[in-house]
């Protein structure tokens, strides 16, 4: 009888403790995926096969090559740095969490000079996509996923 | 049993034979008894079946075995011990589990939590043009923002 209450006990406490990771040592995983989206002719790059289906479904774009794939180890309030074409820097910082979401501070400069801003809440083991900024007759598009370990 | 005499029911005469009646009233009957046959009659034929079934009860009373009696009983309690310890098992372990569940739930173990792949906050640039996208089947985010 003890025996088994104490097992109980044992597997609803480390359910308690890694359920929330806030009590646990948090490390951010991030992913930052720079794609060169164009109207060429059509090609999608092997590696960005789970996101283009969202991607086509806004953007008229018809060939999706991937340029870079960093993946940043970084804990909170530790920024991270990928350099991006076009002498642009993307600056990306996880600060807190907000209940299953993690708020990032993105930052992207262009010449050393910060040219957009943002604060988002990014679902954990889910992406965002920032685009806009002109590039080799496409445009530059940044997939940007994040996960709790 | 069939009687004629009016002055007394037949239940008058059955609560006499069981000594159930007021004094006066049983003082009264018993004199009456003396005087109707028909009455008298009937008296004896409860007395008889009285006598007759507090025999029988007592036979059976003999017949029973109280140390079998409590024997069952006995068995019958631990039995219903065991069964109440074997619950308390099973209700530890089903509280258990809906504890698990539960965490699970909340935690969006189980089901996804619904909602954008992210909520944009704030947004600062010198480009007037940006955009908040959200698409329909998985509901990923995308921001979009012109440099020129």
């Amino acid at each position: 009888m003890n025996r088994f209450i104490k097992t109980i006990l044992f597997f609803l406490s480390m359910a308690c403790f890694f359920s929330h990771p806030a009590l646990a040592k948090t490390k951010i995983l991030t992913d930052v995926k720079v794609i060169h989206a164009s109207t060429g002719s059509q090609y999608v790059d092997p590696g960005l096969k789970k996101i283009i289906p969202e991607l086509k479904s806004v953007f008229k774009y018809t060939s999706y090559r991937l340029l870079k794939d960093q993946r940043l180890d970084q804990h909170f309030h530790q920024e991270g740095h990928v350099n991006l074409p076009g002498k642009r820097t993307l600056i990306i910082m996880p600060s807190d969490m907000a209940g299953k979401r993690i708020r990032y501070q993105i930052n992207i400069e262009k010449n050393k000079r910060s040219v957009f801003q943002t604060q988002v809440l990014l679902k954990n083991n889910s992406s965002i996509t920032i685009g806009g900024p002109q590039f080799n007759n496409g445009v530059l598009l940044f997939n940007i996923s994040g996960s709790v370990e | 049993m069939k009687k004629t005499c009016r002055r007394y029911m037949t239940e008058d005469i059955s609560r006499f034979v069981d000594n159930e009646l007021s004094q006066d009233r049983y003082y009264e009957l018993a004199k009456h008894l003396h005087r109707c046959p028909d009455c008298s009659r009937l008296v004896d034929q409860y007395k008889t079946l009285s006598i007759k079934f507090n025999e029988h009860a007592d036979h059976k009373n003999l017949k029973i075995d109280t140390a079998a009696l409590k024997q069952n009983f006995v068995h019958a309690t631990q039995s219903s011990q065991k069964r109440l310890s074997g619950n308390i098992y099973l209700k530890l372990a089903s509280i258990a589990a809906i504890l698990m569940i539960s965490l699970f739930w909340f935690q969006g173990g189980i089901f996804r939590s619904t909602g954008p792949s992210a909520i944009v906050t704030s947004v600062d640039t010198e480009f007037s043009s940006v955009m908040i996208i959200e698409t329909q089947k998985k509901r990923h985010t995308i921001i979009w923002f012109s440099e020129t």
